[in-house]
């Protein structure tokens, strides 16, 4: 498929445009409309997963203290531990079968993430939303909803072919949103400060990925075999919070082309390129002087990829890139360390990643995956002691998942990182903590319902 | 010779209306003739009443039965024009499949919507749904099935 086709098709689909009608294979349409004229007041779903995880990291230089990437999350307070990470229950549908114009999404988390532990656990709306599908070519989502974005974030996680995201996804994009004070890191914390709960001093849930707002989008079907998919969204940039805290909206962008070879719902087979783009402001008070005066930060994030899969085979790759509010740790309630162990100022920093990840499946019950992925956090940062405290994270994880049925999947991942700041000696700067961060293994069982 | 021209021209016309008569009943002759029903709101319903419909013509092939499904109740969203099913709907009408949507659903809905019920193109809509299922089980022999 030559450019030049390419640009042929799109003009062509500018004439001759057919809004595709619901549940397409693609993320914007399968998590926001529901198969039009065919689809009850509410249908009941949701999904469960439990997980063990152990991380065989060494302690920091002094052999007793330990850093977050070296903790299990979201609690920080071990090594291994067994946890149930997610377990969301919700309900879809349209409200008014006779109109299939309008349908809605609701979904709540009660397990044990970013998302529940900063309120020490309890249930919290992950999804609130309403979709109006009267205008052909732009269909219109309300409330609160993932924000389209990059491929890891956007696609469900309860079929997510690995435990963990990306490093670059994790910390580029799943947001962590500053407390109303600053707060000093105190660097590494021995297990037992660290098991009382030392180190998780953020107030509010990770973004999930997800905002609250409004969404216009829809998706196209070109010729026969091509889908062209887009979606704008304006929304608070305060993930899943229900308001506003800093008078400014964030503005997403996502556009994608897709080539059908076939299937249907979360694995319809194809390939697929694709771009986003989200812009926005954060307000952070790093100044601690303990008087509240937080000033604005720019927080710009883009990336690109392409997926392909069809079967046996599956294969993603994605760029990612992103300037203000780059988060420099787990533990650290701001984006601004001070301490033992220098780590540098996020809040104007920039960063970028990327990762290649395939897959082969054998059969309907063995699924063989590999990923290696790479994060550059705070390229360019001028550093100290003319040593810059841009740190190098790659990770390569093996993965095997057993399915059970098409609802229950066993999943085996094993991480191995390579973490640390190249200008640094061992031992020196940031590496005082990052040295020592090793292999993770993670065992998960999923259960959709 | 004019005479002959005439009479022929009448035989001629009177073949071509007993063979339009009996293009329009080819159901009388097919080995078997089965009605579906779709009366419910569930919405999974609806893909088993097409998987139905289809499983038939596969076994029999379409010149040997007859299939009609007559949606009425909550079942009529099956033949909305915009029901996600539209392109096995009209796959399975190319092959023969007719759809009835029941007239009197059609009028309550659409004073529920607001606006008129606008369905599907291969849907025909001129009797109630319950008086099409009885006068095809009546009298012409279908068979009545409910998936």
């Amino acid at each position: 498929m030559t450019i030049k086709h390419l640009m042929s098709g799109l003009a062509f689909a500018g004439a001759l445009f057919m809004s595709v009608d619901g549940m397409a294979a693609n993320w914007l349409m399968l998590q926001g409309t529901e198969p039009s004229a065919s689809v009850g007041r509410a249908k009941l779903w949701g999904f469960v997963q439990f997980q063990y995880q152990l991380d065989a990291s060494d302690p920091n230089e002094n052999g007793q203290t330990y850093i977050p990437p070296k903790m299990i999350g979201p609690n920080l307070t071990s090594q291994d531990a067994f946890n149930v990470n997610r377990a969301r229950i919700g309900v879809r549908g349209t409200g008014f079968p006779l109109d299939p114009n309008v349908n809605y999404f609701v979904l709540a988390e009660l397990g044990n993430n970013g998302i529940t532990a900063a309120n020490d656990g309890g249930t919290l709306i992950t999804d609130a939303s309403i979709t109006l599908n009267h205008i052909k070519g732009a269909r219109i989502r309300a409330g609160l909803f993932k924000a389209p974005m990059a491929e890891e974030g956007l696609q469900a996680i309860h079929v997510f072919d690995y435990i963990n995201f990306t490093t670059v996804s994790n910390q580029l994009m799943l947001e962590r949103f500053p407390n109303n004070r600053d707060s000093s890191n105190a660097g590494g914390l021995t297990l037992t400060e660290a098991a009382t709960g030392g180190f998780n001093q953020f107030d509010k849930p990770v973004g999930a990925f997800r905002d609250v707002g409004v969404q216009v989008f829809d998706a196209f079907r070109l010729e026969q075999a091509w889908e062209l998919s887009y979606a704008v969204m304006v929304g608070n940039g305060n993930g899943l919070n229900f308001s506003d805290t800093d008078n400014e909206k964030d503005v997403y962008a996502y556009v994608s082309l897709e080539n059908l070879y076939g299937g249907g719902g979360p694995r319809r087979q194809g390939l697929k390129i694709f771009a986003w783009s989200q812009t926005g402001k954060r307000l952070l008070d790093k100044t601690g002087d303990g008087v509240y005066s937080p000033a604005y930060y720019d927080r710009e994030r883009m990336g690109f990829g392409v997926k392909y899969l069809r079967k046996p085979f599956r294969a993603t790759m994605e760029y990612m890139a992103g300037k203000g509010m780059i988060f420099v740790g787990p533990d650290k309630p701001t984006f601004d360390q001070n301490g033992a162990k220098p780590n540098a100022d996020g809040s104007d920093g920039e960063a970028s990643g990327w990762y290649v990840e395939g897959g082969y499946y054998v059969g309907n019950k063995w699924q063989f995956d590999l990923r290696y992925d790479v994060y550059n956090r705070l390229e360019g940062d001028p550093g100290a002691n003319g040593n810059s405290f841009e740190s190098e994270w790659k990770t390569v994880t093996l993965g095997v998942n057993y399915h059970f049925n098409k609802k229950t999947r066993l999943t085996l991942n094993i991480a191995s990182r390579d973490v640390g700041s190249p200008e640094w000696d061992a031992g020196a700067g940031p590496n005082a903590n990052m040295d020592g961060i090793a292999e993770r293994y993670a065992l998960q069982l999923t259960h959709i319902f | 010779m004019k005479l002959f021209s005439t009479v022929s021209a009448s035989i001629f016309l009177s073949i071509l209306l007993i063979c339009f008569s009996l293009s329009t009943q080819a159901g009388e002759f097919a080995e078997k003739k089965v009605v579906l029903q779709i009366s419910d709101a569930d919405p999974s319903k609806q893909t088993l009443v097409l998987n139905v419909a289809n499983n038939l013509l596969r076994a029999y092939g379409p010149d040997r039965v007859s299939v009609e499904i007559v949606a009425f109740g909550p079942g009529l969203r099956l033949l909305f024009n915009e029901n996600s099913n539209k392109s096995r709907i009209k796959g399975l009408a190319d092959n023969g499949v007719e759809f009835t949507a029941c007239s009197n659903t059609r009028k309550k809905m659409s004073k529920l919507l607001g606006k008129p019920v606008v369905l599907n193109p291969v849907a025909k809509s001129d009797s109630p749904g319950v008086v099409r299922i009885a006068n095809l089980v009546t009298d012409q022999g279908y068979i009545l099935v409910k998936p």
